[in-house]
Parts: C-alpha cells; structure tokens; sequence
C-alpha cells in the first residue's frame, strides 16, 4: 500500500516536474504548497536525492530540482524506493515478506489474489512517468469522476 | 506489417542466427521464406563454438544451453540421447564443439522437414550490404549477386576485430608455433584469459604466462544451486548506480545470513536484467560499464568448476601471474618488452615476453567493426551506434534505428549487437527468448 511518504514523495516530484527544466524549489514552498509537514518532506527528499532522482543545492539561492527529465522518472521507481517493494500487503513480497501470523500462506487465498493484484501495481506504475502523472488534468481522472457520480450512499 | 512480412533474411548463420531460423519455423505459415546466410564454410559455429578443442567447454552448464525458449530441457535430452550425458549427472559443461554439433544437427533436421516446403534456404556466403528497397530489403552478397525479402534480421554476433598493436587473436594466422617454455602475456584475465591457457596448455606450452587487466580479476567458477525467486515489484527500478548496488549487497549478505551462496543471488537476479538495464539512466549505465561490469562479470559470467580447479593451481604454481594494471609501452626487439603500470602502487614493471594475445574481449566502438554489413548500415546513416557505443541501437522490439532516430521497419538485430539496449545478450539462454519474442511479434 502506498504510505504517506510514498504519497507525499510523488506530490514534491510532481511539484518539481512543474518548474521550467534546471529551476530550483525551496523545500517551504514545496512543503506549504503541498500540505506536507517540512521535516518530513527534508528526509523524503534526502532519500531522493540518494536515489539519484532529485539534486539540491545548498545555502541561500538552494533548493531541488529533478536530476532527470520527468519523462524518465516512472512513478513505480519512485514508490519502490520510498515505500519499499511493491506490495498490497505484507505477506506478498519476496524481499520484504512477512508472515502473517494468523493464516497459513500456502493455502490462504486473499494471498494468492494479492501476489496477482502485486502484478498489476507493478505494471501501472512501472509505465506512468513524472510527466504523465503531472499531466493529468484533474478532470480526466476516470476514477474521481466514478466517485462523483456515484450516488450518495448514507452510512447505516 | 505482421502478417505480410513473409520472407525473412538472417544475416549471419552463427548461433543466434541458427536460434533465431529454429524459432521462425516454428511458424505454421506457409508462405514463409527463411533465408540463412552465413560467410563460414559451417553453419552454427560462429566465433563462440567452432573452437575443436574438448578443453573448451560451455561457461552454462547443459541444462540451460537449448536453442528453444519453450523447451529448455531440449539440449540435455540431445546430450542423453546420444549416451554423451547420464541421468543423475552434476551439471555437465560440454565441450564447445559439441554444442556446435548439436546446432547443426537441428539445423539439419530443419533443412530436411522444409525440403519440401521451401520454406529454409541456406546461403554460403559472405554478405556486403542491406539496402531497404520500396517492397522490402536487398542483401547484396560478396559474389556479385543479392537476395530480398521483406525483412532482414541481422545476426552477425561477437565483432571479429583484429588485435590491436603488436597483441594478436589466439588461433588466427600470426598464432605461430612458440618454444614451449617461451613467457607468454594476455590482455585479459577473463574468461577468453582462460581459453588462451587450455589453447597454450594443450599445445604443450609450459611457460609462463603473464595476465593483465585493469583489475586482474579471475571469474568465479560455478556451483550446483537454486537460484533465489525475486519479482520485479521488488527491485528498484530506475535509480542512481550506487544505490542499485547497494541494495543488491544488502539482498546478497542477508541471503547469506540464511546460508545461501551469493551464486543465488546472481543468478535469482537473471531475469530482470534486461528491465534493470533499461530502466536505468544514461548516467547509470555509463557507470556500470566503466565501474561496476569487470565486478558484475566475475560473479555473474561463470566457468565450469574443472576448469577453475585448473586455472587456480595454474596461478597457485606461480605458472599464470595475474596483474593488475595498465600497459604503458611495448617495444619491439625481437622479443616482446611490456611495460606495466601497477593499478595499485602506480609503479612501472617490464615484462620481456615472447608475444601478446589479445584477450580484453573489450567492445570497441561498433562504427569501427570488422563485419562489412554493420559498417555500411552506420556509413549511410541507416543504423547508428547505441549511446555507449558498445553495439547498434535499437529498439526494444529488435528494430534497428537510423542515424536520426527513425525505426526502422525492415531491418532489425539479435544477440550481442543488440547489448545496448539488452545488455546480457550474449549467452544463449537469453538470445533465445529475445529471438522467440521476435519470431512471435513478426509471424504471430
């Protein structure tokens, strides 16, 4: 699952993928325009940055930049990174497996479903680019226009 | 265009040029026209396998050597057929010549099933040129004449370069017959490093023997075992160098902790290495060929247990020096003088040798290549050398692109030609599966 970090990783890195190619953002601004708590942002952009994703420069004219074209940077490299390996639960990864102390893996098939649902986040994210992500027009996303329309439903 | 490409033309009658006729017949069609050319007086050889020595054998045990990517066990069966193998038998390294044979073979046997459909011809031949033509493509051969097709696959393989300076090929005519107990040095420690030394040790040579590179690394033999099961979703894509490496050397010592061999971990990783490759920056790829390839090599590009038993005591004995550095200067005086700068102390040595084989197996830039057929696609502009210039580029779907970045629809590439875009594409394990894709993606 996508944690906040991996989230607000992919709002600074789209913030970034905005900004005319080479020009820098303060960490405030991306921090103040993205609805993200500044010291969290500084070590997300620190693994960015290890990651080879991001370049900063230090002092008063500072800030980040992207180290690549936003056309390069697909959003699947940047989770894995931040959140670790692709995964809708724990018990579906290979590196990062951990067992789920109340089932039995071999034969529990929310598992089995998973590994499969583990696939198709890999290949959706694994194809969207930086760019892509940063196009999207608010009103083109399929997926918020379904929830507009769905009809409103009152909690019994 | 699939569906309509029915005449195909492979340039070069190597093993991935074999591969990729076995995998093209596969096709029901039968209109397909299959057209092998191939300039050495054997199909299926190559440079790889036409060496005769029984020394030499295969650097992938025989169990992953079939030429077909749906029946992997197609080349052990072959070897037990013939009462060459048995049953219950360590992971046997055949000789080099045999997996020649084997291709031949298979090749036969494609040539007398499509007797009577026409659908295979073989070619003789040394080819010039392909020129893309209104309705498809023209070879032009060196005897004068030209075959066309709709499409043309060129599989030309490892470049045949003459040795650079005063180094020459092992085998090739300046290989004359040397005094036995004559010092001898090779550029390279790798795995073409060892070649040479079962070449010089089946001669009957007994001097010695003076390897260099720029790291004297010595390749890792191989060792029985089941390769870790990784998934894509957990390797990180797309990332700097060093911190690819670094979580590869995290996965390899916590692997470890759990008593699995670091062999494991390589080769777990297999799978994924086209998709690593592709989905690194330039920056990344230009690092790991400079830095990080001579290690990756040593670890990944194996040899036969038996024949690192040899090597080793070889370099035990004080027979084979291993040294890293850089040659400076060779001057002439009958003998050989090599002057060697240490990697490590910076300090110059001077070897007196008999001669130098060329063994750096070092890609050199694909615009200079020796095969007349890359040469004049780049001169005119139809095919250009991949940003590392380590072969030509392509596309992810084998198409061949032109000096301006265009795709080209009638020419496309398989094998070690295509390592900038594939990167480890050199063994038949992977060649196979990229000529499957192909066959699949033109013929359906």
């Amino acid at each position: 699952m996508l944690t906040k970090k991996g989230k607000y990783g992919l709002k600074a890195l789209v913030h970034l993928a905005q900004l005319p190619a080479g020009q820098l953002a303060f960490v405030n601004d991306i921090a103040t325009g993205n609805n993200i708590p500044k010291k969290f942002l500084d070590a997300i952009l620190g693994e960015l940055r290890n990651a080879g994703f991001v370049q900063s420069r230090k002092g008063k004219e500072g800030g980040y930049r992207l180290a690549r074209p936003a056309d390069e940077i697909k959003v699947g490299h940047v989770v894995r990174v931040l959140d670790g390996p692709l995964a809708p639960i724990p018990c579906a990864s290979r590196t990062q497996y951990q067992r789920c102390e109340d089932c039995n893996e071999a034969t529990c098939q929310v598992r089995h479903l998973m590994l499969e649902v583990r696939q198709a986040i890999a290949e959706v994210l694994d194809q969207r680019s930086l760019a892509e992500m940063r196009d999207i027009a608010i009103d083109d996303l399929p997926v918020a226009k379904g929830i507009d329309d769905l009809p409103v439903k009152v909690q019994a | 265009m699939t569906g309509r490409a029915n005449s195909i033309i492979i340039v070069g009658g190597g093993a991935s040029g074999v591969v990729m006729a076995a995998h093209l017949l596969k096709s029901p069609n039968p209109d397909l026209r299959v057209t092998l050319i191939e300039k050495r007086p054997h199909f299926g050889q190559g440079i790889a396998y036409s060496t005769l020595l029984s020394a030499h054998v295969l650097n992938v045990s025989a169990a992953g050597m079939s030429a077909y990517a749906d029946d992997p066990g197609n080349f052990w069966r072959w070897l037990l057929e013939r009462g060459l193998a048995a049953p219950d038998q360590a992971p046997v390294y055949a000789p080099r010549s045999l997996y020649a044979r084997y291709l031949k073979e298979l090749l036969d046997e494609l040539e007398t099933r499509e007797r009577e459909t026409g659908r295979l011809r073989l070619i003789r031949e040394e080819s010039l040129s392909i020129t893309p033509t209104t309705s498809g493509v023209e070879v032009a051969l060196a005897n004068g004449t030209s075959v066309v097709a709709h499409l043309a696959v060129l599989a030309t393989g490892h470049d045949e370069e003459p040795a650079q300076g005063h180094a020459i090929r092992m085998g090739s005519e300046a290989d004359t017959a040397l005094p036995s107990d004559s010092r001898v040095m090779v550029l390279g420690t790798g795995l073409s490093m060892v070649d040479a030394f079962l070449s010089l040790e089946q001669r009957g040579h007994r001097g010695d023997i003076i390897a260099v590179s720029r790291r004297g690394l010595l390749p890792s033999p191989h060792r029985k075992g089941n390769p870790i099961k990784l998934d894509v979703a957990d390797i990180p894509l797309g990332t700097q160098l060093s911190y690819f490496v670094g979580w590869f050397r995290d996965l390899i010592k916590e692997n470890q902790k759990a008593g699995i061999d670091w062999r494991d971990v390589v080769d777990g990783l297999r799978p994924f290495n086209q998709k690593i490759w592709q989905n690194w920056p330039a920056s990344a790829k230009r690092r790991f060929v400079e830095h990080t390839k001579a290690w990756w090599d040593i670890h990944r590009h194996r040899m036969a247990p038996e024949v690192y038993a040899r090597v080793t005591e070889a370099v035990q004995s004080g027979r084979i020096r291993l040294v890293a550095g850089r040659v400076v200067d060779i001057a002439r005086d009958g003998d050989l003088t090599v002057e060697v700068q240490s990697r490590h102390t910076q300090r110059l040595e001077t070897f007196e040798v008999a001669r130098i084989y060329d063994c750096a197996g070092i890609v050199r830039d694909i615009s200079t290549s020796s095969n007349s057929v890359v040469r004049s696609l780049v001169d005119r502009g139809l095919a250009r050398p991949d940003p590392l210039r380590i072969g030509l580029d392509v596309s992810a779907n084998c198409e061949i692109l032109a000096s301006d970045g265009t795709v080209s629809a009638k020419i496309l590439a398989v094998g070690p030609l295509t390592r900038g875009t594939f990167f480890e594409i050199d063994a038949i394990p992977d060649i196979r599966v990229q000529c499957a894709r192909l066959s699949k993606r033109l013929l359906g």
